[in-house]
């Protein structure tokens, strides 16, 4: 294990090597001035974007001053340059006396919500990429910047990947603003921190970490900036690629970032103490540190009662383990450990594996792979083809495999059941790890049997005590065991019951509720009419 | 690096030290032994007859099951019981597999010798696959091997057929229970309870028993049924239990949970049937002069489960006497049993054991010649039975037809 973690620091070594260099030697370029003549700017600009056709440049004039306004079109929302730009530019008065033609336009002519003066073409890149509108005046070496954003955004729409029956109907857009707005919403607090960042050297997007100030962890809160600024990357393409580049352990299957696109799901993530980081352009918002507890816990199990979601949750982590174990013990039991069977159900088995030509385990590895495979190209196929990949997936493996004896029938429910309950763990990172781990666990399995299994899922739980999301133990409340985070571990407490913040992530404002919480008709009073009367 | 390859080494060598369950065996290469039956031959060996099941007549799944027979017999012979069984795979393609196995039957020839029956049991309680659990009976009147090759119906397979129908009469009649081979070697190396084993006997035809048209048929030419039970002293059958008898022995054991008894009833005979649902038996011992005198008390609690008189059923009196009558009757089948016990003096009962736990110091003198002590053991029965209801009727319609 040593020898991973030297190279590892050996590897972050590095990286902080790189990050320093690269500061040094931005790639960007150069932090050139604006110059005076609006001509030779626009020259300049349409030299350093090339012949992009895209790039809109409108020359006009006010009074007697002469200039240029310059827009991405797609990204500056049009009817914004037309009326609140140009038209009272056009319509603008300038008095006779001489006056500072740039501060007269400045306070006078842009109609808009947020108005900025540039000096540098860094600035001039950054505004105008971001949707803004940029304009040069003859005779300045500065511009103005007057924020015209506006292009084409996907509505806020129902949540497609976590779906819930009682909970909220919106989820996050590839939008940014919009993201931090449907947060900002739920929480009206001025402690609500939305700190801004530009990560990825040539793509420039935008993220927004989010944490409330005196909830989350301030170390942590520092760590996340910290691991973000020491990334140098080209381009981040979703919350993907800064999960990846975030994350305390890579040489794991198990998450220990967690993503959502649930407004509700972050929010609440918010009020333990963890930080979300939103990044632009994909609805997936990150929150960190992670548990692996917190895997298990679906929107839905805080909107019914607890004694409801206790037993759901209960459901989950089982079928968490069948999803694990299942094909495994199948093989186990019946290649190692036949007395373990029912008498009964072992002829039954006996009977169906007859004249299947295959061990148990290539029996397995041949229908769970098949399995995969279907559930691969079901998930990548146009929808219209999808369909009738299902049908000749059921075919294929619920009858034709049985009939013509390549496999027994036992061996389909084993896959079928493992399937299913692979699929009930609420967030996909979780249910791709255990659809991992079971590969490896069937090997051991058919090596060693029960005690091949056992020895997987003894090195499995060991490698997860020794996991850390922001220094936070993967395993919490669990491993360390804590009696006062158990109120959202497997049993999920009434809410009136569930006073705390979970230690360690959230510090300082640890308390959630008030005292006496617990509702129930009032109490008698000594004259019931006089209650009857107010 | 080092710590790595260090953790990888131990794992690995520890792989051939742990290895218990290193014997992977695919379900398809497996025999299930389902019963077995030891013979006695002419040429002083084991004669075993291995059921084995064939698990596609079995179980009735798509490919298309029950065409022919769900078990195959395979006989071999050996001085010992491991040498028949290794003899036995010069025969049977697959590997025996003996964790299954449900039913062991033993033919009264071998139970009757001693040294035979005794050297049978080590190689039940030492294999590690074979469970001691397994129900061990003797074959009456005929041999092992005709129990195991009868072929069932109801039951495909003619193991469960004689697991169910023990565990059912025993709760239902209460003259068989439940043996295993566990409670066999208990009782023959304990001193104070003499085991008992289950007969169990082939009626009907024999030579039909194992032919499949045997399956075709609603009355089936032969049949299997429990018959008795066998009295093993100094590890050998000495003698029968008849089933008439046998119930009162299951009374002072304690196993019977429910049972009929049919009584007279003022001149009129079996005109009252009793079905106990509940019962219970104590025995206890006390000391007369360094004497031990035996006490049995047997509880039980029961409803009228038929009354073929003109009875007056409302009547606390008349339900007091069939009480009074029914205790009488239990009482009776006990001492019987027990008559019979100390006519063979062996105490099949227990009553050693009891004695020991009461005053071990008393048990020490009467250890070494406890079954003839036993005989001349003073025992007192004592039966409280309780008549709870008398099912859905109060009178019955015999008291409607004299009026």
């Amino acid at each position: 294990m040593s020898i991973l973690s030297k190279m590892l620091k050996n590897k972050q070594k590095k990286r902080q090597d790189d990050n320093y260099r690269q500061k040094q030697d931005p790639q960007k370029p150069e932090d050139l001035p604006i110059l005076r003549d609006y001509q030779e700017n626009i020259s300049h600009l349409k030299e350093e974007v090339g012949n992009s056709s895209d790039v809109n440049v409108r020359e006009f004039r006010i009074g007697a001053h002469k200039g240029a306004l310059v827009y991405i079109d797609g990204l500056a929302n049009m009817i914004s340059v037309a009326d609140y730009i140009l038209e009272t530019l056009m319509e603008a008065e300038v008095p006779d006396e001489p006056v500072d033609i740039f501060q007269f336009m400045l306070e006078k002519t842009m109609a808009l919500g947020s108005v900025k003066t540039i000096t540098n073409w860094n600035q001039v890149f950054d505004t105008l990429f971001s949707g803004d509108t940029v304009i040069f005046l003859q005779g300045f070496n500065k511009a103005i910047s007057g924020e015209t954003k506006g292009w084409e955004k996907r509505a806020i729409s129902e949540p497609s990947t976590q779906l819930s029956i009682r909970g909220p109907k919106d989820s996050f857009t590839e939008t940014l603003r919009t993201n931090t707005a449907l947060i900002r919403r739920r929480i009206k607090s001025p402690n609500l921190r939305v700190d801004a960042m530009k990560i990825g050297t040539i793509s420039q997007t935008d993220i927004a970490i989010m944490y409330i100030k005196g909830i989350a962890n301030e170390k942590i809160v520092g760590e996340v900036k910290e691991r973000l600024e020491r990334i140098n990357i080209d381009a981040i393409q979703g919350s993907g690629y800064i999960e990846q580049l975030i994350e305390d352990q890579s040489w794991t299957t198990f998450p220990t970032t967690y993503h959502s696109e649930r407004p509700d799901v972050v929010t609440s993530h918010l009020l333990e103490g963890r930080i979300a980081i939103v990044v632009d352009g994909t609805p997936f918002t990150v929150t960190v540190p992670a548990l692996f507890i917190q895997f298990f816990q679906a929107p839905d199990d805080y909107y019914s009662r607890f004694d409801i979601s206790t037993g759901i949750r209960m459901l989950r982590i089982l079928s968490f383990l069948i999803a694990v174990i299942g094909p495994s013990v199948y093989i186990a039991a019946t290649t190692f450990h036949q007395e373990m069977i029912p008498t009964t159900m072992a002829i039954a088995i006996a009977s169906q594996r007859e004249n299947v030509p295959f061990p148990a385990f290539v029996e397995a590895l041949i229908m769970e792979v098949t399995f995969e495979i279907l559930r691969e190209a079901g998930l990548r196929l146009p929808r219209a083809v999808g369909q009738a990949v299902s049908i000749v997936g059921a075919l294929v493996i619920g009858q034709a495999a049985v009939q013509a004896g390549f496999v027994s029938p036992v061996m389909v429910i084993v896959v079928s059941i493992t399937a299913i309950a692979n699929f009930s763990t609420p967030v996909f990172a979780m249910a791709i790890a255990a659809r991992l781990i079971r590969f490896v666990l069937m090997g051991l399995a058919t090596m060693l049997g029960f005690y091949g299994i056992m020895l997987g899922l003894m090195f499995m739980t060991i490698h997860l005590c020794s996991l850390r999301s922001f220094g936070i133990p993967y395993m919490m409340p669990l491993a360390p065991f804590n009696i006062r985070n158990q109120q959202d571990a497997f049993v999920r407490f009434p809410i009136w019951a569930m006073k705390n913040r979970p230690m360690f992530i959230s510090k300082g404002n640890m308390k959630r509720s008030g005292d006496h919480q617990k509702p129930g008709p009032p109490k008698q009073t000594e004259n019931p009419s006089q209650n009857g009367e107010e | 690096m080092k710590k790595l390859v260090k953790v990888i080494l131990v794992i690995g060598l520890s792989v051939p030290i742990l290895t218990a369950c290193w014997n992977q065996k695919e379900l398809t290469d497996l025999a299930f032994v389902m019963a077995l039956g030891i013979d006695r031959g002419e040429d002083d060996l084991y004669h075993v007859s291995f059921q084995l099941v064939n698990p596609g007549n079995v179980s009735a799944g798509q490919s298309g099951g029950g065409q022919g027979l769900p078990i195959a017999v395979y006989k071999s012979t050996g001085r010992t019981m491991t040498e028949a069984a290794r003899n036995a795979t010069k025969e049977v393609s697959r590997r025996l597999y003996y964790a299954h196995t449900n039913v062991v039957v033993v033919s009264e020839e071998v139970a009757r010798d001693r040294t035979q029956l005794l050297n049978l049991l080590d190689a039940f309680a030492r294999d590690p696959e074979f469970r001691t659990t397994t129900e061990i009976l003797i074959a009456r009147d005929s041999s092992a091997e005709e129990i195991v090759t009868t072929l069932t119906i109801l039951d495909k397979l003619p193991v469960t057929k004689i697991t169910k129908e023990i565990k059912t009469t025993e709760a239902m009649k209460g003259e068989n229970f439940s043996i295993s081979i566990d409670d066999l070697i208990d009782g023959i190396v304990g001193s104070g309870k003499e085991p008992i084993l289950n007969g169990y006997r082939l009626i009907g035809k024999q030579e039909e028993a194992r032919k499949a048209s045997n399956l075709t048929r609603t009355t089936t030419e032969a049949f299997l049924g429990a018959d008795g039970l066998a009295v093993i002293k100094d590890g050998a059958l000495i003698d029968w239990i008849e089933s008439k008898k046998a119930r009162g022995v299951l009374w002072v054991l304690d196993k019977v949970k429910s049972t009929d008894i049919t009584l007279k009833w003022k001149g009129k005979k079996n005109a009252l049937s009793i079905v106990p649902i509940r019962s219970k038996t104590k025995v206890s011992t006390i000391f007369n002069q360094g004497k031990p005198v035996i006490n049995i008390k047997v509880e039980n609690e029961g409803w009228i489960s038929e009354a073929n008189t003109a009875i007056n059923l409302m009547d606390p009196k008349t339900i007091e006497k069939i009480e009074k009558l029914t205790e009488k009757a239990v009482k009776k089948e006990v001492q019987t049993s027990i008559k019979e016990a100390k006519r063979l003096k062996c105490d099949i009962f227990g009553f050693g054991d009891v004695v020991h736990k009461a005053n071990p110091g008393i048990w020490k003198n009467l250890e070494k010649d406890w079954n003839n002590y036993f005989a001349d053991l003073e025992v007192n029965v004592k039966v409280e039975s309780y008549v709870r209801r008398e099912g859905v009727r109060t009178n019955p319609f015999w008291s409607d037809i004299n009026k």
